[in-house]
């Protein structure tokens, strides 16, 4: 096929045999998604139980940050959480109890992304300063600790915008405003691999469930939602219905689908098999952003944290919306479920992050 | 130069035809011929990989909706009981995060 040989380019091809194929790849991709929407989402969902959910409240605030918390991850051991500010400092929770245990000073204010290494022993941390910085945890505890045995893995060319560990203590994988995704090894600092094609800053990443885990998905100020190989570094599927920036995207439990939040006020869910948008959250009564989208343990629920203070949980298969979450004071930048799906936390611009079980 | 000129006078399209515009406005602001060169070279480039993207979009298999859809529910039922937000906690006692009775743990 065609798509085989693609990299070794024939001389015959011009520009504008180029633009003719690539018009008449949009046409036929079109046809052939259309051809296979047989169904809608909420047809299907309509003959199950409607759901509810009542019980779900404000547990836990956790108060000490200075300023915005812009991201929050949880530990794999379920009890602690690590956020991160526009205050410039990294704080690790204890969320049972709502203690901090320790605090990180970074070399910039707005420290947009954070993460917990999946050994709980490592976290990473970036934004403004354009790099992901590494700081090992445990041994000797105490403040400060972590700050001196730090270490800068990932350098981007303008500020980095999300950044996760792929199942791994030993690799890196960060989206940043230059408009790229790249994987890094965390030992030597080395890229491994850049991942080009988004035309705006990247948002927002996440990493399918799957144990291989060599699938990751990406959204971004494009509109575009991408599908990537990590091992191939080329964008597999791309989405593109969303009407303004794309600021949140994550896999469904199951890993075929995709939840993305948007600034168009609407999330969506996008089905790789399928390669199609397969549902749409929205109400009239919603017309700000959405910041960011998590999903419960099932993936029956599809939580979102709006810039109007609110954070909802959506019924994913009905597209209803069963629960309005208020008690922020400014609007919602993460949502984290708990590893084991015991709780979600919520970061908001109010300096505070809540936990919800 | 007048031979890749003439190669592009085949385009069609709006696309290309605003390409060939780019292409002429930066003869005529007196840039170089390698510099027309090069510019031509890059939007030649960057097409093929627009192009090359697409053809691997299009290459992918597809399933029906319904097939989809009938995974994505079936995964939703065979995990809901494990679901602590959805279906809430046996007892509240399991709640790792409940409300602490009225003595405060120092």
């Amino acid at each position: 096929m065609a798509a085989d040989t693609a990299v070794t380019s024939s001389p015959e091809e011009t520009l504008a045999s180029l633009v003719k194929e690539a018009e008449a790849l949009k046409q036929k991709l079109e046809e052939e998604r259309q051809k296979l929407n047989d169904v809608t989402l909420s047809c299907v969902a309509e003959r199950l139980e409607p759901i509810t959910i009542s019980n779900l409240k404000v547990r836990r605030i956790l108060k000490g940050h200075q300023a915005k918390v812009l991201c929050c991850d949880w530990s794999p051991d379920k009890r602690h959480i690590v956020s991160s500010s526009q205050d410039g400092k990294l704080i690790v929770w204890d969320a049972f109890t709502t203690s901090k245990e320790l605090t990180i000073s970074m070399p910039s204010t707005w420290v947009m992304a954070c993460a917990y290494a999946p050994s709980g022993n490592m976290l990473a941390a970036g934004g403004l300063d354009n790099k992901v910085t590494v700081f090992p945890l445990g041994g000797t505890a105490g403040e400060e600790d972590g700050a001196t045995r730090k270490r800068t893995v990932a350098t981007h060319t303008s500020y980095m915008s999300c950044c996760l560990f792929p199942n791994t203590d030993r690799q890196m994988l960060t989206g940043s405003g230059d408009g790229t995704c790249a994987l890094w090894d965390i030992e030597s600092g080395q890229l491994l691999q850049s991942f080009q094609g988004h035309s705006a800053d990247v948002m927002s990443l996440d990493l399918a469930p799957s144990e291989m885990g060599d699938t990751f998905v990406s959204g971004g100020c494009d509109r575009g939602v991408l599908v990537w190989d990590m091992r191939s570094g080329h964008a597999v599927q791309a989405f593109d219905t969303h009407l303004s920036d794309v600021n949140s995207v994550r896999f469904h439990p199951a890993g075929d689908a995709v939840a993305s939040g948007s600034d168009d006020s609407t999330c969506r869910l996008f089905d790789l098999r399928a390669d199609r948008e397969i549902a749409r959250y929205s109400k009239e009564s919603i017309i700000f952003g959405a910041n960011a989208v998590e999903w419960s343990v099932s993936g029956r629920l599809l939580f979102a944290g709006y810039g109007d203070y609110t954070a909802c949980a959506w019924d994913a298969l009905r597209a209803t919306r069963l629960a309005l979450l208020p008690g922020h004071e400014h609007r919602l930048s993460a949502l984290r479920l708990a590893p084991d799906g015991t709780a979600l936390a919520t970061a908001s611009w109010d300096a505070t992050l809540r936990i919800w079980a | 130069m007048n031979t890749l000129l003439e190669r592009h006078q085949g385009c069609s399209g709006g696309y290309a035809l605003l390409l060939e515009y780019v292409v002429c406005l930066a003869i005529n602001i007196g840039l170089s011929d390698t510099a027309v060169m090069d510019m031509m070279v890059s939007t030649l480039q960057q097409q093929r990989s627009v192009t090359e993207q697409l053809r691997r979009e299009a290459a992918i298999k597809r399933i029906p909706v319904s097939v989809a859809v009938a995974d994505i529910v079936r995964f939703i039922s065979e995990h809901e009981q494990e679901d602590c937000l959805l279906v809430g906690f046996t007892s509240q006692k399991v709640n790792p995060f409940r409300e602490k009775s009225s003595c405060t743990v120092l």
